[in-house]
């Protein structure tokens, strides 16, 4: 066994037993696939199995659940940086108690920064030649497509993109930093319950909107969308306007977003997008 | 307290997309794909997203119903099963076999739909056997 794995699973067992966590959100393997699983000291001999995956599932939004059900309960946690972020994002927005979780960090996605990661999914997409023609590219950077594009050229790419929606709200169901019990998504005034296609662009500036200053680019959101539409891209555009504004990025630490704050006067000058 | 995610099967349609449940303190409570699951890749479309509120719903059936004196009555899976072999016998009996048709579906599975088809050739004695993709 992995000397790593088998560090992380001393250090689960010894939290459990010293009643540091009551449950650690971790993953096993089930019939070939990588799930998530939570330990706890009724199956401590389950432990044995735990794991990291290649597969990422958003554990911090089970443990959300979990901490909306037993509000005293501790929470131990497998964490990317990804998690870790959309963790900092559930703290400032007083959806988990930081007292209550304890997280275990793992490499992620290689970058510039940490070459030992261990997930493939920031690694440069294929962007097949359809799509290059009649898409959105997968890798494309907001800047780049405002120097190559013209607005009317990217306006038509996107509300192609947005055609395509089957409105199956995976995006808002895997999304990590999703938490309103009362989504707009569902406000018959907004979006039209029970109609196909979805409405564009409404339906997806919609969740846009409300990904600015929240959305923490873990990228699940595109990983589950049939469609392909390209949402990191756009929820990272969205999130540039609010970076550029208020210097703000989100879950990277435990500052409290902009929108957040009553009662100051914000001065803003619009910006050509 | 306990948090574990059981994979299955999306019962929707016969697609079969891998859907994972995460399951707390014994209930559903929500839905996720299944992302190595080689028929949906980590996709679902919103009915496989909200499987978990039909397990959950008030108005689902836990036991059979028998419709005695045009009102239904719960019943045992015994008397349930019964009561329909009695059914189909006697229309068997007065109309001979061929009057009964069976109507597979492709919400079950393979080795079930090949149970069904062998029950209609072999028990009831009809080639009437057809499958709801063909509707």
């Amino acid at each position: 066994m992995d000397i790593a794995i088998k560090t992380i699973i001393n250090d689960v067992q010894r939290q459990l037993l010293e009643n540091q966590v009551d449950i650690f959100l971790g993953y096993r393997k089930l019939d070939g696939h990588s799930i998530p699983h939570g330990y706890t000291r009724n199956n401590l001999e389950e432990l044995s199995g735990l794991c990291i995956s290649q597969n990422r599932y958003p554990l911090e939004k089970a443990a959300t659940r979990l901490a909306q059900k037993h509000p005293n309960l501790k929470i131990g946690l497998i964490a990317r940086d990804c998690n870790q972020r959309s963790l900092n994002v559930l703290y400032t927005w007083n959806q988990l108690n930081p007292d209550n979780i304890k997280t275990i960090g793992v490499n992620c996605c290689p970058s510039p920064v940490k070459d030992h990661g261990d997930c493939s999914y920031l690694e440069p997409r294929t962007t097949g030649p359809y799509k290059q023609e009649h898409g959105m590219d997968f890798n494309a950077s907001p800047k780049d497509l405002v120097d190559t594009m013209t607005s009317q050229d990217r306006f038509e790419r996107w509300m192609y993109e947005f055609n395509k929606c089957i409105k199956c709200y995976g995006c808002r169901n895997i999304c990590p930093v999703c938490f309103c019990k009362e989504c707009s998504l569902e406000h018959d005034g907004l979006v039209e319950p029970g109609v196909l296609p979805a409405e564009v662009p409404v339906f997806h500036l919609v969740r846009a909107t409300h990904m600015a200053g929240r959305c923490i680019d873990c990228g699940l959101c595109e990983d589950t969308c049939p469609a392909h539409i390209p949402l990191r891209l756009l929820y990272r555009e969205a999130n540039e306007i609010v970076s550029g504004i208020f210097n703000f990025q989100p879950g990277q630490d435990m500052e409290k977003s902009p929108f957040s704050i009553i009662g100051d006067t914000i001065e803003a000058q619009l910006t050509p997008l | 307290m306990d948090c574990k995610y059981v994979p299955s099967v999306c019962s929707y349609c016969g697609t079969g997309c891998g859907v994972l449940f995460e399951v707390i303190d014994g209930k559903i409570e929500s839905t996720l794909p299944l992302k190595s699951h080689p028929v949906n890749q980590g996709k679902l479309c919103i009915k496989g997203w909200n499987l978990h509120e039909y397990i959950n719903s008030y108005m689902r059936l836990k036991s059979p119903l028998i419709k005695e004196n045009k009102k239904f009555e719960t019943a045992t899976w015994d008397e349930a099963i019964t009561a329909t072999a009695a059914g189909l016998d006697q229309v068997k009996q007065t109309y001979g076999p061929d009057a009964i048709g069976v109507l597979v579906s492709a919400k079950i599975t393979n080795e079930e739909n090949f149970l069904a088809q062998k029950f209609t050739r072999a028990a009831i004695g009809t080639n009437n056997v057809d499958h709801c993709a063909r509707l």
